[in-house]
This record gives structure tokens, C-alpha cells and sequence, in this order.
């Protein structure tokens, strides 16, 4: 039994959900190449397939949260490596942009996090996700937004 | 000519109109590089008619019309015969005349022996004066006593060290080195590793593609100082053009296949080694170049400290690889093969030489490489150490290599006359910029990344780019045209087809909504989008929209991200499809 | 009838000149005391005949000795024995004989001029004005130079002289200009004409002119010496003994072979053998 499932429960059995957002060239097939190669990380988060980091809408991160993730990663190309040349350059100022935003939206920074993770970089991929899999249980869960139902908004 | 008929050009030689003939006459003081002497006299041919009848230098009597020569007479061979034995009675040691003297049965005459080597053809004065330029050596006495000499026989000051007039001294008579104060700076052979010298016009190497020479004009004599000029007068096929000029050439293709190939690390880092602080300590590169055939010393192996053949070989492996601290983690996969290789060609140089090998572990994975090794071991008595080596140092003439021999468990101390090296094998530099370029991926050893480590290893990332060979990752020869076969098959199945098949996610405009802003259009890296005039029935023109061009659209999104009304989507990766995954995996 | 010309003018007129008008000067020179030949500058006209010129103009061989050859054109020109005296002096004779006009010298020898002697001395002149450039010339010169240089000092081999002739016929033939094509001429007429003195020389170790000093012995005849002691007077190395008007004996063993005794002595006792 791999010792990262048993530190990801706590005492309540809460466990962080982290939202990741990967570019299919670079990120994803990262992530893939860190199953193929047996390297092992918390199954606390759930990936989203995006063909870019580029098509990131910081909607997506708003909603993500939303919906009840306790933390978001947008993972992209390295600078100067996008598979579309310039994807992950629009998506770093844009994310940026949004991350400024965030205390302001009542969502704390440290919730959002980018990574640039390659093909090759399988190893990178699953030690980025078992920091930031510590740094999203050490913050809690996150609470910030309730959830609306439909008759609730019409009361 | 001998009763043929002949033409040549205004101004040739009847050597030329010889040769035209394919009749065969001997030469000593004539190279076709350098205007004719007719001093030897070996040449000499008969007039019969035409002209003054008597013995004439081919090489320098000009061709004219009605001339009637004959090449083999009586006279002609008589006079030869002479010539040569009067030279032999100068040079009785030279075996250009030896060889001569023999062909024409140039018996020997109880002539006054001399023992000199210059045969004073004036080659060496004419080519140093003629095509080179600076006049270095001249003629200097008269009659007997004359000899060719630098003036007043002083070191000379205006010699390059070309050495132009001991390539064409038929007899080896002259040595620059013997007067030249300033030589020209000898170019090492890159392709032999350094171990001889090229010129500055050279072939790389024999099977080099296109297998034609070219001008290294850095060190070429007639681009620095507008002289010389011998190649373009001796090139039979004119082939020669000094105003040729590098010239960018753009191609639009439709499939790149990188096989940027490999270098090694330089194995100085491991100072324990004594790579380049001994000269006895090779890397296995140069080694292969110093066996080889058509290496600097014709395939002879020789110690670089004294030019004897080693009695004793050690060969280190792993210089470099398997290791964490200073070198790669990464095994190259080629060096375990190519030293047992190594050590059976030495033993079959060497036939009393003993061979040492120090592994870490035997890599032989491919068809019939155990074999190999195992025959290597058994049969040709090349002892294997499992360990690895602490220091080289020398003791005397000879090397100690120092290491562990863990089978033994002991320390292990060798005296070899020669170290090789084997250095980790790394991707060819300037391949990250290549691979930016392409946009393709490397890894943080630069070796360019595949699609799919499994099921796609010669394409990458970016359609229509494949990979082959060692770029890719270490690989030796059999693998390496493996996967270059795949690739070029790969990049003819793309180029054959009638129809590019490709994938539908690309982004689609919706036309009711977009207001014509154009913001797209500035984020798009491939200029996809286009302007689309919406006009009614009668054609008057209703609005300007957004329109993706399909067959460029590559599908990033970031078109879809950036439309203020989100007016675009991206087949597949639509907003309402992200949304529900995102609700589906955030609770 | 001959003209006088001053001996500078001779000099202004030799060059350039071509065959068919080629102005009617002969210039017949003397080697002086260095050489082995005397006889007077004179110059004379064309077409008179040798005989003429050596006996009529130039007054003869000195002390009346007996003519043996003409040697005419400088060092590459030839020799005309005596039996040829009535030759005219003109071109076309004078090359059918062997030797030729040249620059227009004529040297008178007689029978005290060792043949082989002159014909390595003109080949020594010519090795010298060799350029060097050919190798017939440069190299076959040379060879012959030596070969008529072992001859002279009394080693000359059997097989010399026919290869004298080889190298002869090769440098003629071979040679780029025509120094080389002229060289073997003196050679070649001696050999032409005076084979019988190689021959000499090298068979039988002799120098029938009494020149060659390693062939040469020289010995008071005591039969025609009259004791007058001229030669005992001038000799440098006091090889003479003999009182006056009694026959005079030289003394083999401190004689320097100089000659001086065989060209003074009045008498003609001294004989060289």
C-alpha cells in the first residue's frame, strides 16, 4: 500500500480536490509518461484535457472552484516550447492577470497554481502534484463560495 | 604523332597531344600546376618533319600545325636511357629513377657516382615563385655546382611552411622545414580527431555526401593573400570557382526528418583520467579514427608519446554515463559494444598486446551482441574487471591505471601503454535552438522528445517532423537506420496521400454573434483567421466577420479564450463541454 | 690581301651576324704563356686558305716544331689536323671537317700539344660556362670532364673512350641550348682525329706530346746534349746534374715534370716519353 494514499486522509477523512487543467502536448503526456514510468503521486486531483494552456478561460478556474475544488493547476508547455508556438504566453498573462484578482474575488492566491511540466518531464509531473497536494490539505478545504441551487437564487 | 593525327588547343604542348593519345611519355621536371622548364630532357621526342628536325622537350615544344613527331625512336629511347643514367650516377638512391631506368632499360654506365638527392628539375623554384608567390627558394651556382637553395642559403624570411615544393619534388630532395622561420599554422584533420593535418581545400572524409571537395576559406592561401590559385589551374574539370558565395536556400517541404546525430562529453572534466594531460590517454573516438584504414596513420595503432604500438591497452568504460554528480544519469548504450569491439581489433594489431577492460556492467542487448562479448572474453583473451578506475598516472614511459576489481575484491593496479576512454554520448549541440524552431520538445538532456515513448517513437509533437538516430536518445547504427526507415516511411505515408487527413479540432465561428472586433485574429500564431464580408441577397454588404481558414487552424483555443463574445468555439473543446467536465470533477 | 683590324673592332663586328653576309674577318688568336700554343694575332680574309694563315701570315709554329692541328671557333670548335691544312677558311668546309667558324679564332698547335690535354681544357672552359639547367649538359658534361681527367692522369679505362663518344653524341643531341649542342665538339673532333693519342693514353699509359705529367718521363737524350746547361740553369727543382759541355741526366725521383727543360732545351735533347 503506497504511503501517499494513507497521508491524504486526515482525521475527518476530508480529502483536498485539486483541478488540473493540462495541455494535451506537454503536461498531459507528462502526466502519462509518470504513469508509464511508475512514478507515484496522490490521486487527489483530476485532470481536465485542454488541447493548450492557452484555452484556459480564467472562467474555468472560477467555476472550478465553484463547483468545489480546493485548488486549481493550469500546467502548460515551458516558455518557448508551446506545441502552438504561443498558446502558454497567453495563458501565463492571463492567469496572471486573474491571480491578481483572486483576494479581490474572495479566493485565496495560494489556491491557484501553474506549473510548466514537458513531455519528457514525468518525474516533474508527479512531484509537482505531491507539493501541491500538501500545500491544498495543509490550507484546508476551501469554503469561500457556496454552492447556489436554482430555488435558492429565486427566494 | 606516331603516325596519328591530332588536335589540340593554341597553345598546348605536344605532352598534351600525347596524352590526347594516351601515348605515354615519361616526365620528371613537368607538373601540370606549374609553366614548363623542358629541363630534364627525360621527355624528349623526335621531329621528323615540320619544324627543325632533332630531340625536342614534349612538355614545353608547343603544338604546331604540320608538325611530325615521332616518341619512341631509336634516338628518342637512346637520349632517355642517358638522361636517366646520368641522373641515378646524381642521385643513385632515388627510386622514382630506379623505377624509370628499369622501365626504359636504362642500364648502368661506370659513371662518377654523386650522392645528392635534387635531381634539379626547378619544380620546387617555379611552383614557390609561379603559383604561390613568394619566391623562396631559387637556383643559385652554375653548371655542376648548381643547387637549388634559399639566397645565400640563409633561413628565409618570406617561406609559409606550404609546402608546395616538397609535394611536387619527384625525388623528396626538399624540406621546407629546413628553412622556413614562419610556417604556416598546420590545420588538424577534424575528422581525425586531430591527428593529422588537412589542407585547406580537402574532402572531409571518404564517404562524405556530396563526396567533393570544398575551400576552408579561414585558412586558404589564395583567399588571405590573393596568390596560390593551384587547385582552380590543376582542376581538369574547371571545377574550381573562388567567387562562389554561401547562398540561404529556402524550401517549402512537406515532411522534416531530424537526425542531428550525437557528440561526446569531453572526458578532461574527470581530471583523474589524464585526458589531455597525458598523451597516451585517447577517447575511444579517437582511437576508432587512428585504427581505421583511412586515418592518420593508415590503421596502424601508435602511441601518441613515442609512435610505437602499445603493449598493453586499458579501456575504461562509463567515462561520463550512469553518473549523477558531473555527468548523465543516462546509460549511452553503445560503449560496452564498441569496446570489446575495440579490444579484439587491437589484439589482432598487436598480436602480443594485452587488452584490459573496466566495466561496470556488459550492455549487450542487441541480435547476436552477447555472443560477441562472450567471444571477446573466451577467445581472445581480453580481460574484463568489473570496477571502476581511481587515477591514471604515469610511472616512466608507461601509464598506471589504478582501480577496483570487485569480483576479486581487490585493488588493481595496470601498467598500459595507452588509456581509452569511453565518454558519455550526448544530442549534437545547438539542438535546443533547432528544436525551438520546429517546435518539438527535448528533454533536459536535449535528446528531441517523440510523440509517444511506446507507440509513436519517430514522430514528435508537431506534425509532419520525425525523428531518427541518436537525437532521439543513445542508440548505436542497426537501431539508428531502423528508426530512420520508420521515420521516412512515416513522412511518405504524410506526403502521399491525395487528401491530408487531420485533426477536427479545429475553431468555428459563429457568425450571428461576432461582432468583427478582429481581437482573434491578433492572438492566432498560424494567421487563420481571415475577414468575411456577410452580404444579403442583393449584395450589399450586411457585416464583416470572423472566419477560420481550416486547413491552418491547428485547434489551440486561444482565439476561443480571447473573443470578448464568445463567439468561437473549438470542436471538441467547447466551452459548455469544459464546463461539464469541470462540474463533473470538482465535487 | 689580309686587313689589319685592331683588335677592339673585331669585338664590335662579331655579334649577330648573319651567314650569307657575314663580313670577311678571321681573327687567329694566341693563348699566351698560359697555354700550350703560340702563335700571333693576325686577322685575315675569308676563303684563304689555312695554310696560308698559319705560315704565311702568322709566321709559322714556334721554333719551327712540326704542325700537328688547327684549332678553330673558340672552345666549342674543332680541330683540323695538318693533313687537312689546304682547307679554305669558310663555313661549309670547315664544319664538313669537324670544326667551324665560331667566333672567329684560329689556334695554331704542334706536335708538342697532347690532343687529349686540349680537348679536356676547352671541356673545362665549357663546364664552367654551363648554366646548369639541362641535364645533358650540367651532368654529361661533367661526366665526360672526369673521365678526360682520369684519362690525362694516366687511369683512363678501357671502355673510355667509346663511352666519351655515348655521352658525346647524348649531350649534342639532348641539350636544351646550343652551349650543349657544341660542347662535346672539341671531343668529338679530337677523337675524329687524334683517336690514336687516347688510345696512347690509355693503353699504354703514354703521353706521346710529352704534356700529360703523370704519363710523362723526361730524360736527357745523351746522344744530342750538348751540355750547355740552360736546362740545369732553369730548372726549379734542381732535378738536373751534368757538367758543362758534357751530356747533362735528369733525376727522376725531384723532378717536378714542369717542362721547363723540353721547352728551352736549343737541342731538342730532352725527350719525353
Amino acid at each position: 500500500m503506497s504511503s501517499y494514499k494513507q497521508a491524504s486522509e486526515d482525521a475527518s477523512g476530508w480529502q483536498p480536490r485539486i483541478v488540473a487543467f493540462l495541455c494535451n502536448w506537454c503536461s498531459y503526456a507528462g502526466a502519462d509518461l509518470a504513469g508509464v514510468s511508475r512514478f507515484e503521486y496522490p490521486t487527489n486531483v483530476r485532470i481536465i484535457r485542454v488541447p493548450c494552456s492557452g484555452r484556459v478561460d480564467p472562467m474555468f478556474v472560477l467555476k472550478s472552484f465553484e463547483r468545489g475544488a480546493d485548488m486549481v493547476l493550469v500546467s502548460g508547455c515551458h516558455p518557448g516550447d508551446c506545441h502552438y508556438t504561443t498558446g502558454n504566453y497567453h495563458a501565463r498573462r492571463k492567469l496572471l492577470a486573474l491571480r491578481e484578482m483572486m483576494s479581490f474575488l474572495g479566493i485565496d492566491p495560494r489556491r491557484f497554481k501553474m506549473s510548466w511540466v514537458s513531455a519528457a518531464e514525468g518525474s516533474k509531473w508527479s512531484a509537482v502534484i505531491r507539493q501541491i497536494t500538501d500545500e491544498a490539505r495543509s490550507l484546508g478545504p476551501f469554503e469561500s463560495f457556496p454552492t447556489f441551487t436554482l430555488q435558492e437564487v429565486k427566494k | 604523332m606516331n603516325n596519328q593525327e591530332v588536335e589540340v588547343e593554341e597553345g598546348r604542348t605536344l605532352l598534351d597531344a600525347a596524352r590526347a593519345l594516351s601515348i605515354e611519355i615519361p616526365t620528371l621536371c613537368h607538373h601540370r600546376a606549374v609553366p614548363p622548364a623542358g629541363a630534364c630532357r627525360i621527355c624528349v621526342v623526335e621531329v621528323k618533319g615540320g619544324g627543325r628536325p632533332g630531340l625536342v622537350p614534349a612538355c614545353a615544344y608547343p603544338a604546331q600545325e604540320g608538325l611530325v613527331i615521332e616518341t619512341d625512336t631509336e634516338r628518342v629511347l637512346a637520349s632517355r636511357q642517358m638522361t636517366l643514367r646520368l641522373l641515378l650516377a646524381r642521385c643513385p638512391d632515388s627510386e622514382v629513377l630506379k623505377e624509370l631506368a628499369e622501365r626504359y632499360n636504362a642500364e648502368p654506365l661506370p659513371l662518377e657516382q654523386k650522392d645528392d638527392k635534387c635531381i634539379m628539375c626547378g619544380l620546387c623554384v617555379r611552383v614557390c615563385r609561379e603559383v604561390i608567390g613568394p619566391s623562396a627558394t631559387c637556383f643559385t651556382g652554375r653548371g655542376a655546382d648548381r643547387t637549388v637553395s634559399t639566397p645565400y642559403k640563409m633561413l628565409s624570411d618570406v617561406c609559409i611552411g606550404c609546402g608546395a615544393c616538397a609535394f611536387l619534388c619527384p625525388t623528396g630532395a626538399i624540406d621546407p622545414a629546413e628553412f622556413c622561420t614562419h610556417p604556416l599554422e598546420k590545420i588538424p584533420n577534424e575528422f581525425n580527431c586531430g591527428q593529422d593535418f588537412r589542407t585547406p581545400i580537402h574532402v572531409p572524409f571518404p564517404q562524405a555526401v556530396p563526396n567533393k571537395p570544398v575551400i576552408d576559406k579561414d585558412n586558404c592561401i589564395h583567399f588571405k593573400t590573393g596568390k596560390c590559385g593551384a587547385c582552380k589551374s590543376i582542376c581538369p574539370a574547371g571545377a574550381i570557382d573562388y567567387d562562389m558565395e554561401d547562398e540561404t536556400v529556402e524550401e517549402k517541404v512537406g515532411a522534416i526528418i531530424v537526425a542531428t546525430g550525437y557528440e561526446m562529453i569531453d572526458p578532461a572534466v574527470y581530471e583523474e583520467y589524464g585526458y589531455r594531460r597525458y598523451p597516451d590517454v585517447l577517447t575511444s573516438m579517437e582511437f576508432e579514427r587512428m585504427v581505421s584504414a583511412s586515418g592518420a596513420t593508415d590503421g596502424r595503432l601508435l602511441r601518441p608519446s613515442n609512435g610505437k604500438p602499445p603493449k598493453s591497452v586499458v579501456f575504461l568504460q562509463c567515462i561520463g554515463s550512469r553518473e549523477e554528480k558531473i555527468g548523465k544519469p543516462y546509460s549511452s548504450k553503445i560503449c560496452c559494444m564498441y569496446t570489446a569491439k575495440h579490444a579484439v581489433l587491437y589484439k589482432h594489431k598487436v598480436h602480443d598486446g594485452q587488452a584490459f577492460i573496466f566495466y561496470m556492467d556488459i550492455r549487450s542487448a542487441g541480435k547476436n551482441y552477447e555472443e560477441f562479448v562472450r567471444r571477446v572474453v573466451k577467445e581472445k583473451n581480453v580481460t574484463y574487471l568489473r570496477g571502476r578506475v581511481a587515477k591514471v598516472y604515469p610511472r616512466g614511459d608507461k601509464l598506471v591505471v589504478r582501480g577496483a576489481d570487485t569480483l576479486s575484491g581487490g585493488q588493481v593496479e595496470i601498467s598500459a601503454e595507452m588509456v581509452v576512454l569511453a565518454p558519455a554520448m550526448i544530442p549534437s549541440s545547438g539542438v535546443r535552438e533547432l528544436a525551438q524552431t520546429l517546435r518539438i520538445g527535448y528533454d533536459e538532456h536535449g535528446f528531441l522528445s517523440e510523440a509517444h515513448p511506446k507507440l509513436k517513437p519517430v514522430e514528435t509533437n508537431t506534425a509532419g517532423v520525425f525523428l531518427a538516430g541518436a537525437c532521439h536518445s543513445p542508440k548505436d547504427i542497426p537501431d539508428s537506420v531502423a528508426q530512420a526507415s520508420a521515420a521516412a516511411g512515416k513522412a511518405l505515408g504524410l506526403v502521399s496521400h491525395e487528401q491530408l487527413t487531420r485533426e477536427p479540432t479545429i475553431g468555428v465561428v459563429n457568425e450571428q454573434t461576432c461582432n468583427g472586433c478582429f481581437e482573434c485574429k491578433n492572438v492566432c500564431a498560424y494567421g487563420a483567421i481571415e475577414r468575411k464580408e456577410l452580404r444579403d441577397r442583393k449584395g450589399q454588404l450586411l457585416a464583416i466577420v470572423a472566419h477560420i481558414n481550416e486547413g491552418l487552424c491547428q485547434g489551440c483555443g486561444a482565439c476561443s479564450v480571447t473573443c470578448r463574445s464568445k463567439s468561437i468555439e473549438v470542436q471538441g473543446f467547447r466551452e459548455d463541454q469544459l464546463f461539464a467536465e469541470i462540474n463533473a470533477v470538482s465535487r | 690581301m689580309p686587313a689589319l683590324l685592331l683588335a677592339d673592332e673585331i669585338g664590335a663586328r662579331r655579334g649577330g651576324r648573319d651567314r650569307c653576309d657575314r663580313s670577311d674577318d678571321y681573327s687567329v688568336a694566341s693563348a699566351g704563356r698560359h697555354g700550350r700554343f703560340r702563335c700571333s694575332v693576325l686577322i685575315a680574309v675569308l676563303g684563304v686558305v689555312v695554310l696560308l694563315i698559319v705560315f704565311g701570315i702568322g709566321g709559322g709554329t714556334q721554333k719551327k716544331r712540326k704542325l700537328k692541328a688547327i684549332q678553330t671557333g673558340g672552345p666549342s670548335g674543332g680541330c683540323i689536323p695538318e693533313s687537312l691544312i689546304d682547307l679554305p677558311v669558310d663555313y661549309e668546309q670547315l664544319t664538313q671537317s669537324g670544326a667551324m667558324m665560331g667566333s672567329g679564332g684560329l689556334i695554331v698547335m704542334d706536335e708538342r700539344t697532347c690532343m687529349v690535354d686540349v680537348a679536356r681544357y676547352f671541356l673545362s672552359l665549357l663546364v664552367d660556362e654551363s648554366c646548369g639547367k639541362c641535364t645533358p649538359c650540367r651532368e654529361g658534361l661533367f661526366q665526360m670532364h672526369e673521365i678526360l681527367n682520369r684519362i690525362v692522369e694516366g687511369e683512363g679505362r678501357e671502355g673510355d673512350i667509346e663511352l666519351l663518344e655515348q655521352l658525346a653524341a647524348y649531350v649534342k643531341d639532348s641539350s636544351l641550348c646550343m652551349l650543349g649542342g657544341t660542347a662535346p665538339n672539341p671531343v668529338l673532333s679530337t677523337l675524329r682525329h687524334f683517336r690514336h693519342e687516347y688510345e696512347a693514353h690509355i693503353k699504354e699509359k703514354k703521353c706521346p706530346a710529352g704534356v700529360c705529367k703523370a704519363l710523362v718521363q723526361f730524360r736527357i737524350a745523351a746522344g744530342d746534349c750538348k751540355g750547355c746547361g740552360l736546362c740545369k740553369k732553369n730548372c726549379p727543382s734542381n732535378a738536373i746534374a751534368g757538367e758543362k759541355k758534357e751530356p747533362h741526366s735528369i733525376d727522376a725521383s725531384e723532378c717536378v715534370k714542369c717542362g721547363v727543360c723540353y721547352e728551352e732545351c736549343p737541342f731538342d735533347a730532352v725527350k719525353a716519353g
